[in-house]
Parts: structure tokens; C-alpha cells; sequence
């Protein structure tokens, strides 16, 4: 018990500054794939040391409360999983993340944060149940939903779900805001949406969501590398290869409407995963 | 304990006679008795001695570990004769209302109910005669107590609300319909006791068809063409529904010798029960969808919403709809094992879903909670179908948070229609800034329906995790709670978006009738959330238990260890508690700190707040709206076909008898 408090705490304080590599990497690569020179490699730290200097403006108090239960849902759902907790509870604490930072996009009367926050309902709905789909199959596999049951396989849940790598990797490029699905916001702020769901937040307040989406990218790869457990090393080359696609992905495709994001989701993406998961029902262990 | 001491050694009997008739007859006081004084006096006694009733209930029940029963003395009364006569009085009320408003369904429904209760009464029953017995294990105990308490909460705030409903519809004092209201409030609640501790099914439904006659007289309230109209689809609906129940009696009567709910459950029942007794079953879910507006008949409970608010509250969360669910968890031992029991957990599963999709499109903030609602005991209905341990618990779970939040949700509703004349959540746009205290409770009750880590989120993953073994229901539960996230966020967004500049405002003033009874159920919302644990161990499994019990014939607890359960909650709530409390009592936004919404620099301020330039250096004021996905969600393009889907279903379950 002590030992998982520990890991957990390891892993809180160690995955921001690997968030931090990685989207500075991806940030490099982006830049090089578009012909410039790119930043630093460390520049997301330097981004966020900035805005936390930063004068604190705020169209609300709540804008406040909603980015630090950001934050706190993001660090919860890491530390629950190295924890070896359950699943299912991980998702909707992830949710309610989510969840508050959409009520702080639509706590201004803003047109841009406001129609920002109406698209990530949609983007929610379009990535949530694909999420839940791989838990169930993993629940399938193990007769749990506790990631400990996960870490107990004697063999790699790829093997068996390898549709759900797939959606995974689309989860990923959907939370992460990557085209060609940044219906919501985008990393860019020269669109009709300017930063859409983030327009109205600044400062220390956009210092904290940085923050956390540091902590989402690691538990992003991290809900990836549990694909291949029982060699951690093949687990984190395919979470990175799946990061790589992704941002290969970000930089070769325009962004396409809500409708196509929700429309591919939930028939591509479910297809994949309904496939996946009949298979599983009909061979997998699925104990009484 | 000394004062608990005459309490404990209450007979059930007494407590059973307090709980159904006590209410009827304050009801009558406040109808006798015609002064504002009393009315307010009495009822507010009424909602006490039901309370204390409940809690007496309640502490017998805990101290002494098992159900509480007890048998009214046979030669007191002619039990049978009073019973069957008060369904034919019943029955002749409605057969007036039939003729009164010329409604054709209502008296088709009515006629053939009639001749099946003739026909059980006279010709079809060879059960043996018995006094009608009390039996209140622990589903009932939770029942009586939502009814009782939560029931009370919303006829006490009832107290203002008619106040002020008949003042804006300018009625006066002397011709006030505010005593028969209180009346047939009361007279609901003590049906609704009646309903869950009697053992005998034909009192059962008798209490069932009071309810049915109850609900038509306080949809009907306000006597408009619309409420007329609705009234009788809800009677009409139901009265078919009574049908169902009083096949079900007949089939019981004939084929099982008895209508002991009890000895039903203890006579070969699933797999080994014989096609007549399964058919009955069928029956009485027949019953129960009806009553609990599950799709297709949950027309009826969208068309009530046109009832004062009190009515919707009390409707929704406490009384009428959680009959129908009850009905099925009573009798869920009887259809454990059985293919009907599969295709339950997909109707409801179905219903689940397809009320949350439709929600999305709602702006009606009164109908976004009867779709809601609907949706929620579809899920209930579906874990009574997946009838699994696990799946129980998350049942009984669901209908204590539901009552609770639901309950909140409506009278929020209604103190916020008449502060804005209006409910549509379009015009709640930034209530946050004109009644920042109902809106506090609104997001908190709107929050407790959706979020962890509240109570009502944490059955629906234990739903989730019971229905695994049946993956069209786990994928129809994993769909639907995905929708609910949609239409209670945009909610959510539209009442908490504020106009820069207005960050401190007014808590407004409420009527003490009005706070108490939505802090109270604030309070029991969050509270019971944060007490799942003791919740779930103290109350939850000896329910669940008793019940298993009976499908399995061993005595002792049930294993409901789930991994959902077993997450750290307490870490879970505190780190979100100091999320949620560091920025909240730490964060002062100072006045120069406050800054305008961002326009792309083409900002200006009009008349009507903030506004902006526009091509022909024309200043426009901003207008924002939520945005509601009709043409995909619409109730025209797809409240047909869930509804020939969900009546298919509905067939299903009987073609599910032959099979089994």
C-alpha cells in the first residue's frame, strides 16, 4: 500500500518534466516538418514559468476553480493509475476534468471561448466512449477493471486488442487538439476559433492548464504503454510511436469540421473497437 | 436511548398506520380546515410525524437486523370486501373522468381493467383468504424513507410555491385550490407508503391505482386545455398499465394460490416457474413501464410537466415513477436467471439511451429533467435486469441519489421560474449574476447527477461493471451516460456565463420555505455522497442481501466487492475538495483585475453590454446562445422510431415468456 502511494507520488512529480520533453519534441518536429528552425527543446518550461510571471487577469473567480480541478483531475487520474486503480473511475474522474475546464470556457460571454466550449462537449462525447470501450476489453481480459489486474497479464493486452491501440492513438490526437480534429481549440491562435476553448483564460491561469496538459500527454502514453506491460521498454516505444504518428498526422492534415470528427469517431472508431470486442467476447477469458 | 426506548418498541403495525393514513388524514384537516395559519401549521406536522415515522421505520429496522412484519388482525374488518371495493370505487372515479372529459382511451382502459378485477375477484382467484400482512425489510425502508422525507421536504416547499403560482394566476384567497392540492398531495404520499410495505399484491395495487388517480388530479391542477389534455394521456397510460398489474393478480391467484408478494418469491420462480406465472411477470413490468414512463409510454410524464412544480418535484424524484422501479427490484428474485430478465435490462437500457439523446435538444429546462429523469430509471430498470448483486446495489443506489438531486433539481427549477417568469435555460443565461444562490444549488444538484465524486456517478460505474456479461446493455449504459455529460454540461455553461464586470453579485433573498428545503436536500446530496461507504454497508447490501437470499436460498451477505468500490475515495474527494477550496477561498479577483471578453480587438461597450464593431463600422451589441444540435437530436426526427423500438422491446418481454 505505502509502496503504490509512493510510485504515485514518484510519478507525479516526474511526469511533468517528461510532458515537457516530449511537447517540446513535438514541437521541434512540427516545426521542422514545416521548414523553420523550431524553439528549444525546453521551451514548454520556459512558456510556463512565463505565464505563471505574468499579471493575473480574470473575467471571473471561477475561471480559477475550474482550471485547478483541471489540474487536480489530471494528477489524480496519473496517480490512480500507477496506483493500479480502477479503470472505469480513472475515465470519469478524467471527465470531470474536462468537464470544469468547458464550464470555465463557457463562464465569459465570449464568442470564441464560448463556441470553444460547445465543440468540446462534442470532442467528449466523440473520444468517451471509445475510452470506455478499452477498459471493458480490458475488463474482458482480466475479469477486472483495476489496472493492477492489467499489470498481472502474463501477456501484452496488444496482442489481444490491438484495434484499441488504434483508437487510443485517435484519443490521443483528439485530447491533445491535433488536426485534423482541433475543432475545439488549436495550438495556433490565427483561426476564426483564435484559441476557442482557452481565449479567455491567461497568465497563471493558462499556466496551470499547461501544467496539466503535461500531466494528460504522460497519462495519455501511459494508458498506451499498458498495452505492452510486461516489457515496459516495447510499452513506451509504442506509446511513442503513437505520438509520432500523431503529430505526423497533426502536420499533414487540415482540420475538418465537428460533424466529420464526430461522424469518424463513432463509426470508424466504434466500429474498430465493437470488432475488437466481440472478438474478445468470443474468445477472450471472460470469467463468471 | 431513553428516548429512542418507546420508539424501537413501536408495533408495525402503528407505524404502518401513521405512514398510509396519518397523511390522509392531515390532508383532510388542511382541506376542513381553511386558514392560511393551519394549512401551513399542518402540513408542516404532517411532514413531520412522516419523518419521524420513516426514522422509526428506519431504527428498528437497523437495530433489530431483519424485516419488520406483522398481520392485521383477521376478524377486524372484511379485508377482501374492503380491498375490492375500494379498486371498483377507484375504478368508477376514473370511468367519470372517462365520461366527464369524453376521453375514449381513458374509458376503453378503464372497462377492461374492470372486467379483469371482476373476473380475478369473482371468478379466477382460488387463493386462499388472508388478512392482509405488513412486511418492511430493508427496500422498504429505504422506500419509506424517500417517500417520507424527501416527500415531505417538497410538500412543505409546496407551501410557498402554490402561494405565489396562485397569485400570479390571480386567484384569491377564497377561491383557492390550495386545500384540495395539499390534500391529494398527502393523500399520494400515503399511497406511496402503502404501495411498499404491504405484502399483499392486491393491496399493493390498490395503493398503485390511488397513485394513478392522484397523479391525473395534481397534473390536472391547473385546469387548462393543455393540462387536461396531458392529465388524461397520463391517466390513460397508467390505467393501462393498472391492466397489466391486475392480469398479473389474475394469473398469480390461479396458477400460484396465493398473492403473498412474499410466498410468490419463496414458490419456484425463474427458470423453474411455469409459463403462466412468467407471463404474469411480464405483466407486472408491463405495469411497471408504464408507471415509470419508460419508453413508449413516457409521453406522459413529459406532458406533466405542464403541473405546478411541487407536483413535477414530487412526481420525479419521490413518489409515482419510483413505484414502477420498485415493483420490478421487489420482484426481481422471480425473473433472476430467466431470458425476460435479459431483455428488461435492454429495454431499459434502451430507454437509458434514447432519452439522453434527446435531452441534448431540449432548451425546456423542465423537460431536460423529465427526460432525465426517464433516462435514469431506465438504468435502473436495466441493472433490475441484469439482476446481479452489484447491479442491485446500484439500483437502491440510484434511487436514493436520484430522489435526492432530482427532487433539488425541480424546486431549484421552480424558485428560479418565478424569479425569471421563465424556464427556459436560454433566458438562465448568467443567472450566476442575478440569483447566484439558487444557481449555487442548481450546479451543485445538476453536478451530484454527473460527476465524482458524487454518488449518482458512482452506481452508474458499478452499473457498468454489472452488466459486462451482457455487452448490448454495457454498450447501451457506456452510450448514455456519455449523452448525460452533454446535456448537463451546456446546462451547466449557460447558467454560470457571467458578463465581465459582474463578479460580486447580490445573493438574493428566499422565502424560508423555500431555503430550508433546498439546503436540506443539498445538504443530504452531498452528504450521502460523501457518506457512499457507510451508505452502501449499512443500508445498500442488507437490501441487496435479503433480496439475494431469496434467489439462492442461503442466508448470509452477498459479495459486492467491486473495483469500482475499492478505488480510495477518500483521497478522491479530498484532493478535489482542496481543488475546488484553495482557488475558491483564496483567490480575490480585484476590480483592476477584471477584464472584458476578448473580441479580436474590435471591442466597444453598448447600451446593452458589450458589443462589437462589425464590417460597416456599425456598433452590435453581443447576443450569445447555446447551440442544441436539433436538426440531429430533434424529438420530430427521432422520438418516433425510439418509440416503435422501445414498443417492440416492450413485446420482446412477452415473447421472451415462452422462451424463458
Amino acid at each position: 500500500m505505502m509502496a503504490e502511494y509512493l510510485a504515485a507520488l514518484a510519478a507525479v512529480l516526474v511526469a511533468p518534466f517528461i510532458g515537457g520533453v516530449l511537447m517540446g519534441v513535438d514541437r521541434i518536429v512540427s516545426a521542422r516538418l514545416q521548414s523553420r528552425q523550431g524553439p528549444p527543446l525546453f521551451q514548454p518550461f520556459y512558456d510556463i514559468l512565463k505565464l505563471f510571471a505574468k499579471r493575473r487577469m480574470a473575467a471571473n473567480t471561477f475561471q480559477m476553480i475550474s482550471v485547478s480541478v483541471y489540474l487536480a483531475s489530471m494528477v489524480l487520474s496519473l496517480a490512480l493509475l500507477v496506483m493500479g486503480q480502477d479503470l472505469l473511475v480513472l475515465l470519469f474522474i478524467l471527465a470531470l476534468g474536462n468537464i470544469m475546464l468547458i464550464l470555465g470556457g463557457f463562464s465569459v460571454k465570449s464568442p470564441y471561448s464560448q463556441l470553444g466550449s460547445q465543440r468540446e462537449v462534442l470532442v467528449l462525447l466523440a473520444y468517451e466512449p471509445l475510452l470506455v470501450c478499452m477498459v471493458v476489453g480490458a475488463y474482458i481480459m482480466t475479469g477486472s477493471f483495476s489496472a493492477a489486474s492489467v499489470f498481472g497479464l502474463d501477456r501484452p493486452l496488444a496482442l489481444s486488442m490491438p484495434a484499441f491501440v488504434v483508437t487510443q492513438a485517435l484519443v490521443m490526437a483528439m485530447k491533445l487538439h491535433k488536426s485534423p480534429f482541433d475543432v475545439s481549440a488549436s495550438h495556433h491562435a490565427h483561426q476564426e476559433l483564435v484559441r476557442g476553448l482557452y481565449t479567455e483564460f491567461s497568465g497563471p491561469q493558462m499556466a496551470v492548464i499547461e501544467l496539466a496538459h503535461l500531466y494528460e500527454l504522460v497519462l495519455l502514453l501511459g494508458f498506451i504503454a499498458l498495452f505492452w506491460h510486461t516489457n515496459l521498454a516495447v510499452g513506451i516505444a509504442l506509446a511513442l510511436a503513437c505520438h509520432g504518428a500523431v503529430i505526423i498526422l497533426d502536420n499533414i492534415s487540415a482540420r475538418m469540421t465537428t460533424r466529420w470528427m464526430f461522424g469518424f469517431t463513432w463509426s470508424f472508431g466504434l466500429a474498430l473497437a465493437a470488432a475488437n470486442l466481440a472478438a474478445l467476447y468470443a474468445t477472450g477469458p471472460l470469467p463468471r | 436511548m431513553g428516548l429512542l426506548e418507546p420508539l424501537l418498541r413501536t408495533s408495525p403495525l402503528t407505524l404502518a398506520a401513521v405512514l398510509v393514513l396519518s397523511p390522509a388524514l392531515f390532508g383532510l384537516v388542511v382541506f376542513g380546515v381553511r386558514t392560511k395559519w393551519s394549512r401551513k401549521g399542518v402540513v408542516t406536522v404532517a411532514g413531520w410525524v412522516l419523518t419521524l415515522a420513516a426514522a422509526a421505520v428506519f431504527a428498528i429496522a437497523f437495530v433489530g437486523r431483519a424485516a419488520l412484519t406483522a398481520t392485521l388482525p383477521a376478524d377486524a374488518a372484511p379485508w377482501s370486501l374492503l380491498v375490492a371495493g375500494g379498486d371498483l370505487a377507484l375504478l368508477a372515479a376514473i370511468l367519470v373522468i372517462a365520461v366527464r372529459f369524453r376521453s375514449v382511451k381513458v374509458l376503453l382502459a378503464a372497462l377492461v381493467q374492470l372486467a379483469v378485477v371482476l373476473y380475478a375477484e369473482f371468478a379466477g382467484g382460488h387463493a386462499a383468504e388472508a388478512a392482509p400482512a405488513v412486511f418492511i425489510d430493508w427496500l422498504s425502508v429505504v422506500m419509506v424513507m424517500i417517500v417520507s422525507v424527501i416527500g415531505s421536504i417538497i410538500v412543505v416547499y409546496g407551501l410557498p410555491y402554490m402561494k405565489e403560482h396562485e397569485r400570479h394566476l390571480g386567484i384569491d384567497e377564497a377561491g383557492s385550490h390550495r386545500p384540495g392540492f395539499f390534500l391529494t398531495m398527502l393523500v399520494f404520499l400515503g399511497a406511496m407508503n402503502g404501495l411498499v410495505i404491504f405484502d399483499d399484491l392486491r393491496w399493493v395495487f390498490f395503493f398503485w391505482e390511488v397513485t394513478t388517480l392522484c397523479s391525473f388530479l395534481l397534473i390536472r391542477h391547473d385546469a387548462t386545455e393543455l393540462a387536461n389534455t396531458n392529465a388524461l394521456r397520463a391517466l390513460w397510460m397508467n390505467t393501462l398499465g393498472g391492466v397489466g398489474f391486475a392480469v398479473a393478480i389474475a394469473l398469480f391467484g390461479a396458477h400460484a394460490q396465493t398473492y403473498s408478494v412474499q410466498a410468490l418469491l419463496r414458490s419456484p420462480m425463474g427458470a423453474a416457474a411455469s409459463v403462466p406465472i412468467v407471463a404474469a411477470l411480464a405483466c407486472l413490468m408491463f405495469a411497471a413501464f408504464t408507471k415509470s414512463a419508460q419508453m413508449p409510454f413516457h409521453s406522459w410524464l413529459l406532458g406533466a410537466m405542464v403541473a405546478p412544480t411541487p407536483v413535477s418535484a414530487l412526481l420525479h424524484s419521490s413518489t409515482m415513477v419510483k413505484a414502477g422501479v420498485y415493483l420490478l427490484m421487489r420482484f426481481a428474485p422471480a425473473f433472476h436467471g430467466t431470458q425476460l430478465s435479459n431483455v428488461l435490462a435492454i429495454a431499459g437500457g434502451f430507454t437509458f439511451v434514447a432519452t439522453a439523446f434527446l435531452a441534448i435538444g431540449q432548451t425546456n429546462a423542465k423537460k431536460i429533467l423529465a427526460y432525465s429523469t426517464i433516462s435514469n430509471l431506465g438504468l435502473i430498470i436495466a441493472c433490475t435486469g441484469l439482476n446481479r448483486p452489484l447491479a442491485l446495489a446500484a439500483a437502491v443506489m440510484l434511487l436514493i441519489f436520484h430522489a435526492l438531486s432530482k427532487g433539488l433539481l425541480f424546486m431549484a427549477c421552480g424558485v428560479v421560474e418565478h424569479g425569471i417568469h421563465s424556464r427556459d435555460i436560454e433566458d438562465m443565461q448568467g443567472l450566476v449574476n442575478r440569483m447566484p444562490l439558487t444557481t449555487l444549488i442548481m450546479v451543485i444538484g445538476i453536478l451530484s447527477m454527473l460527476l465524482p465524486p458524487f454518488g449518482v456517478l458512482i452506481a452508474k460505474l458499478a452499473a457498468i461493471e454489472a452488466s459486462v456479461h451482457l455487452p448490448l446493455a454495457m454498450g447501451m449504459l457506456v452510450i448514455g451516460s456519455t449523452l448525460t455529460v452533454a446535456f448537463w454540461t451546456k446546462w451547466t455553461g449557460r447558467l454560470l456565463t457571467s458578463e465581465p464586470g459582474a463578479v460580486h453579485p447580490k445573493i438574493e433573498h428566499l422565502h424560508v420555505m423555500y431555503f430550508v428545503p433546498l439546503v436540506l436536500l443539498t445538504v443530504g446530496a452531498v452528504a450521502f455522497s460523501l457518506a457512499v461507504f457507510p451508505l452502501l454497508t449499512e443500508l445498500v447490501e442488507p437490501a441487496v442481501t435479503q433480496y439475494y437470499a431469496l434467489v439462492s436460498g442461503a442466508a448470509g451477505g452477498v459479495d459486492l466487492s467491486s473495483d469500482v468500490l475499492a478505488v480510495p475515495w477518500g483521497l478522491v474527494f479530498g484532493f478535489m475538495a482542496i481543488a475546488v477550496a484553495v482557488p475558491a477561498l483564496l483567490t480575490r479577483t480585484r476590480p483592476d483585475e477584471e477584464v472584458g471578453a476578448y473580441m479580436c480587438g474590435e471591442q466597444i461597450e453598448t447600451p446593452n453590454g458589450s458589443g462589437f464593431i462589425t464590417a460597416a463600422e456599425q456598433s452590435c451589441a453581443l447576443s450569445i446562445r447555446g447551440h442544441y444540435f436539433e436538426r440531429y437530436v430533434g424529438e420530430e426526427t427521432h422520438a418516433l422510431w425510439m418509440t416503435v423500438v422501445a414498443a417492440l422491446l416492450l413485446a420482446g418481454m412477452f415473447g421472451a415468456v415462452a422462451i424463458r
